[in-house]
């Protein structure tokens, strides 16, 4: 069974935010809302580099862990969704979140956040395949559709990899050896206690 | 002008017209809540289970993926 993950390729990344503006565009993500977002790191020194993050779809989710409404399960292909009906907002997934990736569309003067929102891997929610209902709350569902994140897909460095997590730890490390150097996949080991040697 | 004691008197007579005095107010209605609470069956709180539906395994190696990781191997 494929494992799903996601590997940004931190010497392509050239921090264009495209993936952000896809993942935005195609999951018509609330205002206020980045699904994905792009890390720079040493801004304007030598040896700067940029990392685009997202929910990784951790093995052993710690999001899901500290939920006390338990609205969180995982695919069979590792994705680690959420169920919005289930979500009060309380804002645990947060601060249990290695990567920062739940967001919460409302800020207001008594503290409430509304329903929780996260990337998805493209791949919707517990409503019914490529139905409007889960287009409304969770947006596209591409891997239904036999395709891929668009945030990957359409990265025009190729520096964000998704799909079957050895396929694409392959494809790194042939680059890795091409080229002769790498940052590593980062995440990796926090995500899904993996490393991927230099 | 009123007496002190003639108010008094008035307050307690009130009581004894309702039947509920002052100081056992709080009592009744305690035993009112307890008697609504009761007769409910106390149920276990269950999980939430996502289904074989929601979890199934949607990724295929389709054309358009294969497609994709080609693409990424230059």
């Amino acid at each position: 069974m494929a494992r799903m993950k996601f590997l940004c390729d931190a010497d392509r990344c050239i921090e264009c935010n495209a993936c952000v503006t896809a993942c935005k565009n195609e999951n018509d993500v609330p205002w206020g809302i980045n699904r994905r977002r792009v890390v720079t790191i040493n801004d304007g020194k030598p040896g700067e580099r940029s990392v685009s993050m997202a929910c990784m779809h951790c093995t052993d989710a710690p999001c899901a862990a500290v939920c006390p409404v338990d609205c969180f399960y995982t695919t069979a292909d590792a994705v680690v969704l959420h169920n919005k009906d289930l979500c009060i907002g309380c804002g645990y997934c947060f601060y249990a979140c290695p990567f920062g990736a739940p967001q919460y569309p409302k800020l207001s003067n008594f503290g409430s956040r509304g329903k929780m929102d996260k990337c998805t891997y493209c791949a919707g929610g517990p409503e019914a395949d490529l139905s409007p209902a889960e287009f409304q709350k969770y947006g596209s569902n591409r891997l239904a559709e036999g395709k891929l994140p668009l945030c990957a897909e359409m990265c025009s460095t190729k520096a964000l990899l998704a799909g079957d997590g050895e396929i694409i730890a392959q494809i790194y490390k042939e680059r890795v050896v091409k080229r002769g150097y790498g940052s590593g996949a980062w995440g990796w080991q926090t995500a899904y206690r993996e490393t991927i040697a230099i | 002008m009123m007496k002190p004691g003639a108010e008094e008197t008035t307050m307690s007579q009130k009581s004894k017209e309702t039947g509920l005095d002052r100081r056992n107010f709080f009592k009744a209605l305690g035993a009112g809540a307890t008697a609504a609470v009761a007769p409910v069956a106390v149920t276990p709180a269950a999980a939430v289970d996502p289904g074989k539906e929601e979890t199934k395994s949607r990724y295929r190696e389709t054309d358009h993926v294969k497609n994709y990781y080609r693409t990424n191997r230059y």
